[in-house]
């Protein structure tokens, strides 16, 4: 009879404490700006001082002494004046001659030994503009749409369509229409945007920086630079934040740090300070939709149709995908036989406007969720009940054909949020603008309940084929160990905890010998970005497969070289065989490095097979997998001054295998917190000279710890089985529906329903006071 | 934008000394206390003065004093200080209420009470606590002394009634006895906000009866402004609904906010009303 084996510890589901906690509670982490280079240059970027017009000449001041300042303009380009992103339209620099499309496009760089040299200098290049009539905002581009349909110029259009629009507004008993609109949002990491761009001898160029996507500018700048990707080296700094915005722009900011650096054959810095962060970098795009819905009296929903057009910004960047997922979740999360969403990116001459935690899906759940409590208002139904009648569940159709399978928690999210909050008997204690029985404040309670796809849009990843190593090597200190070596970077989220818990299980070695160095496109698979929700998922299963791959190449040698053929198990740091005394793992990986010189495992992701996608007509398999959630937001009003207090927030969420819970709930709770921005206070407009209004943290206000409310935050579980360890997307979601939810809870507080973000005392104040200026009631 | 002109900063160990260095200035721009309006300023790309004179710490003016009728709080006084020097909350709470949602922890570490008062923006949040006193600005020169009673101290938009020879040296501000004081605040957020509007109020009810009234706002007009009409209107009355209904609607139609990057005119022109009401209401 053999003694019953204790199962192995396993670490997945545990709250490992942060493998890089140490360094960034203590502050010994080096960050770009704390490393120190010598002979550096610094790179100041020259901009256009107007949105629109033609550039008809740049002149260095002549009375000004340029010594020792580089200064590159379009000219200055080895090859093609263009960064590839997603349609090769937009140029580096602004070309001589051509159209400046945005007040701060960069028009040439200069570069100095000190940053204040090179700010002097860049104020010295004359520019000689023709000035044209812009067109800045969404509003002004909505306004052509709807007046002038052949006029209003996108950048890129995409339609899903399932069923029959016209016979479900033919079924249906009622339409309800509405108009929903958000502004830019800021991702505003902690760490601004910086780089250094090295020129190496050979006449390629090293890139170390903030960088969410180290692979980005290895394949986006090669036509401008006339460098294969071979050629263009990133290495990732330690990163302070990025939210989506060290996605996309580095690969801009590299391409402007390049050119003097291989113009000068020195090495060229370039770092923002908030206020040129702010002003000229990426932002979440504004958005304004369109919803007409039928439905029958017993609250069926017929038909949906949703105009979705985002603000794009000058050019198109990567502005066709943010479309897209917003497209996807613009009816995801509720049955309808018959859905039209067209989808438009508006071009106006502003700053293209990027990734930012959430991509398109928070635009669109903003609209869709204050729609639905409107047409459970409608009905007469209250909002949870509605929604528990017509959420998505396994079984049903999305809209673009995708059948959800048993993997989805969609009903569990909804359920276990209501009952916690206790939604149905608060609900009857709304205000609705009239105080009640002991209220000193309008109390609301408001719901929003959403999916949001996980990883790449439709086949991205058949496509992609996520690649990844799990190596045996020697440690700092001599001993052996293992190297994670995958691209996806740690940018507070817990990415190197969490694969080195997924490495450990997969290994059943001690964390403590686990390493997870910084990407370094010379070194590191290419795994993919740090986007889309992926990394656990699809990465995560990479790591967990390519360890499972190094564990059996272990095993086998040691079969082989200390067990004389028999079965090998590496179990609990030991190397096991029945009827045998164990071996450390580390006697045995000492062995293999001396007689191999290292052992790695390898795993490239792959999808089902049986997964379908239609990139032209948007039918098929659309994501991978789908995580869901349910928000409840309780807020009180103050009569007095409008004055908004969210004072309790429930966040029930289905992200497959949680693999550590302590860490999904900061990034759940620290994703609330940027969507409450979002919804009440994050407000930033243009002014007619094309600058950002709100460019300083002084006048762009995020919330503080005095504005964060109580979080509850639970997880149901139902896991991505076709990728162990079943994670799924966990980073977007918590920014997706904490908007609509306080906007619902908003109108249940005042009996006003504000279609506008963010909602501003002066907005609640606004709706209660239609006559403005009107006297108080 | 980084401050990179060199600024020559003096710090001299006495007040006499530093209205000496001060005596030969064009501009006041150049004394700096704590530095929190002055240094994030000159860090945008405000002119930096050649030199500077610091009067952080000069022992002068550090004094809070407690007399019968008043107390002479010193202008180097931190808002940190008033917001934990016990002995005055009951003499002046709306002050300290006012100094305690100024910035951060920090900002109010370093930042005076003349230093708000000097950097005269409308948003600066002691100023109405200042004006419903009743008090008066105490200003030292070379040449001697004088005394600006503080509702005539805001001249206009980030004026003041002091010459660049002048230091502000303290602040005599009546004890608040019987009356009824409050401070409310409308920020951009819940902390580290700026004033969308705030309302200050200092009013002394005997027998059912208003005796007497001073009610302040900031953030509406070029300088912080006491609501004078308002006050006329209540002086005498009993604090009937109807009384309160008519001052709010008074004060809504006397002030002339503008809209601006914090809040629009109309919520502002609104919102003075409603915080009258609550100092009323809330007595």
């Amino acid at each position: 009879m053999t003694k019953p084996q204790s199962p192995p510890r396993r670490l997945i589901g545990q709250g490992m404490m942060r493998v890089d906690g140490d360094g960034k509670v203590r502050g010994t982490t080096r960050y770009l700006n704390d490393l120190a280079y010598r002979g550096l240059l610094h790179g100041a970027v020259v901009r256009s001082p107007v949105p629109r017009g033609l550039l008809k000449g740049i002149t260095p001041d002549p009375d000004y002494d340029w010594s020792g300042i580089t200064f590159v303009t379009a000219a200055d380009i080895p090859g093609i004046n263009v960064v590839h992103m997603h349609d090769r339209t937009m140029p580096l620099l602004a070309e001589l001659g051509g159209e400046i499309r945005y007040r701060g496009e960069p028009v040439g760089v200069v570069a100095a030994r000190t940053p204040e040299r090179a700010a002097a200098a860049a104020a010295h290049i004359r520019l000689d503009i023709e000035v044209l009539p812009p067109l800045l905002t969404l509003q002004e581009a909505v306004a052509v749409f709807k007046a002038r349909p052949g006029a209003f110029d996108s950048m890129k259009d995409q339609s899903i369509v399932k069923g029959d629009l016209a016979r479900g507004f033919a079924e249906a008993d009622d339409v309800l229409e509405a108009e929903y609109w958000a502004g830019h949002q800021e991702q505003l990491y902690l760490e601004n945007q910086g780089l250094i761009v090295f020129p190496q001898k050979d006449g390629s160029i090293l890139v170390e920086g903030s960088i969410q996507c180290p692979y980005f500018p290895v394949h986006e700048l090669n036509d401008p630079l006339q460098l294969p990707p071979e050629k263009i080296r990133v290495r990732q700094t330690p990163i302070g934040g990025a939210f989506g915005g060290k996605e996309d722009y580095p690969t801009m900011l590299t391409g402007y740090a390049a050119l003097p650096a291989l113009k000068s054959g020195r090495p060229v810095k370039i770092t923002y300070e908030r206020n040129e962060d702010i002003l000229f970098t990426p932002k979440r795009h504004p958005v304004w939709v369109r919803y007409k819905t039928g439905f029958k009296k017993d609250g069926t929903l017929t038909a949906i149709e949703c105009d979705f057009l985002l603000d794009g910004g000058a050019y198109l960047t990567l502005s066709d995908v943010v479309m897209f997922r917003g497209i996807l979740h613009c009816a995801l999360a509720y049955r309808c036989d018959n859905v039209t969403i067209r989808g438009r990116v508006a071009r106006t001459n502003s700053m293209p406007c990027g990734a930012f935690r959430g991509f398109g899906a928070p635009q669109a759940i903003w609209g869709l969720e204050s729609h639905l409590d409107a047409i459970a208002a409608r009905l007469g139904k209250p909002p949870h009940l509605y929604r528990l009648q017509v959420h998505a569940r396994p079984g049903d159709v999305t809209p673009t054909g995708q059948v959800l399978s048993g993997e989805n928690g969609s009903t569990a999210c909804l359920k276990l949020a209501l009952q916690r909050a206790d939604f149905a008997r608060k609900l009857k204690r709304c205000s609705r603008g009239r105080l009640r029985r002991g209220q000193a404040k309008w109390y609301g309670i408001g719901l929003a309940f959403f999916g949001h796809g996980a990883a790449f849009t439709g086949d991205g990843e058949a496509k992609f084929k996520a690649k990844g190593r799990v190596e045996l090597t020697r440690l700092a200190d001599g001993r052996p160990g293992i190297d994670i070596r995958v691209s996806s970077t740690e940018m507070g989220q817990g990415v190197h905890t969490v694969f080195t818990q997924i490495a450990a299980d997969a290994l059943s070695l001690d964390p403590g010998r686990i390493r997870f160095p910084l990407a370094d496109t010379g070194l590191t698979p290419n795994s993919g970005p740090t986007v889309a929700s992926r990394t656990t998922m699809v990465v995560g299963n990479v790591v967990h497969r390519a360890a499972l791959d190094l564990k059996r190449q272990i095993e086998s040698f040691a079969s082989r070289r200390h067990f004389k053929g028999a079965a090998v198990e590496l179990r609990r740091s030991q190397l096991v065989a029945p009827g045998r005394p164990p071996l450390p793992f580390a006697r045995v990986a000492r062995d293999m490095l001396a007689e191999l010189g290292g052992a790695s495992g390898f795993f490239q992701f792959e999808l089902p097979p049986e997964t379908k996608w239609d990139q032209q007509a948007f039918v098929g398999d659309s994501y991978p997998g789908y995580s869901w959630s349910a928000n409840i937001a309780e807020i009180e009003i103050d009569p007095l001054t409008c004055e908004i207090d969210v004072k309790r927030v429930t966040a029930v969420l289905d992200i497959g295998r949680v693999i550590n819970p302590v860490t999904a709930s900061g990034q759940v709770e620290g994703g609330l917190t940027q969507a409450l921005g979002y919804a009440l206070l994050e407000k930033i407009g243009t002014g007619r000279n094309g600058l950002y209004d709100a460019a300083r943290l002084q006048t762009y206000i995020i919330p503080t710890a005095r504005d964060i409310p109580e979080f509850d935050v639970q997880f149901v579980e139902y896991p991505y089985t076709f990728a162990p360890p079943g994670a799924k997307g966990l980073g977007e979601l918590p920014m997706d529906g904490l908007a609509p939810a306080i906007a619902n809870a908003v109108e249940a507080a005042t009996g006003r329903r504000i279609r506008t973000l963010p909602i501003t005392p002066e907005a609640i104040f606004a709706a209660l006071h239609p006559a403005q200026g009107a006297p108080a009631s | 934008m980084k401050i990179t002109e060199t600024i020559d900063i003096r710090f001299p160990k006495t007040l006499a000394e530093a209205l000496r260095l001060q005596a030969g200035e064009k501009t006041r721009g150049q004394l700096l206390a704590g530095g929190t309006d002055l240094m994030v300023q000159w860090a945008s790309g405000a002119p930096t003065p050649e030199r500077a004179t610091s009067i952080w710490n000069l022992p002068e003016l550090d004094a809070i004093e407690i007399f019968d009728d008043f107390i002479e709080v010193g202008a180097g006084v931190t808002h940190a200080f008033l917001r934990d020097a016990a002995p005055i909350h009951r003499h002046l709470p709306a002050l300290v209420a006012a100094a305690a949602t100024i910035g951060a922890a920090q900002i109010q570490a370093r930042g005076t009470l003349g230093g708000n008062a000097a950097n005269a923006s409308p948003a600066g949040d002691t100023a109405p606590a200042l004006l419903v006193s009743g008090g008066s600005v105490l200003l030292a020169s070379r040449s001697g002394t004088r005394t600006v009673p503080l509702d005539r101290f805001w001249t206009a938009y980030r004026r003041i009634d002091a010459q660049p020879d002048e230091i502000i040296v303290a602040f005599r501000l009546p004890r608040k006895g019987s009356a009824r004081e409050r401070f409310r605040k409308i920020g951009t957020r819940r902390a580290q906000a700026i004033s969308k509007v705030m309302a200050a109020s200092r009013i002394r009810i005997v027998k059912g009866r208003v005796t007497s009234a001073a009610i302040a706002l900031g953030s509406i007009a070029p300088t912080p402004v006491r609501l004078s009409a308002v006050e006329s209107l209540l002086v005498g009355q009993k604090l009937t609904p109807a009384l309160i209904d008519e001052a709010e609607q008074l004060a809504q139609a006397t002030v002339q906010p503008i809209d601006d990057i914090r809040s629009s005119a109309d919520y502002r022109r609104w919102a003075s009303g409603r915080l009258v009401r609550d100092a009323l209401e809330n007595l």
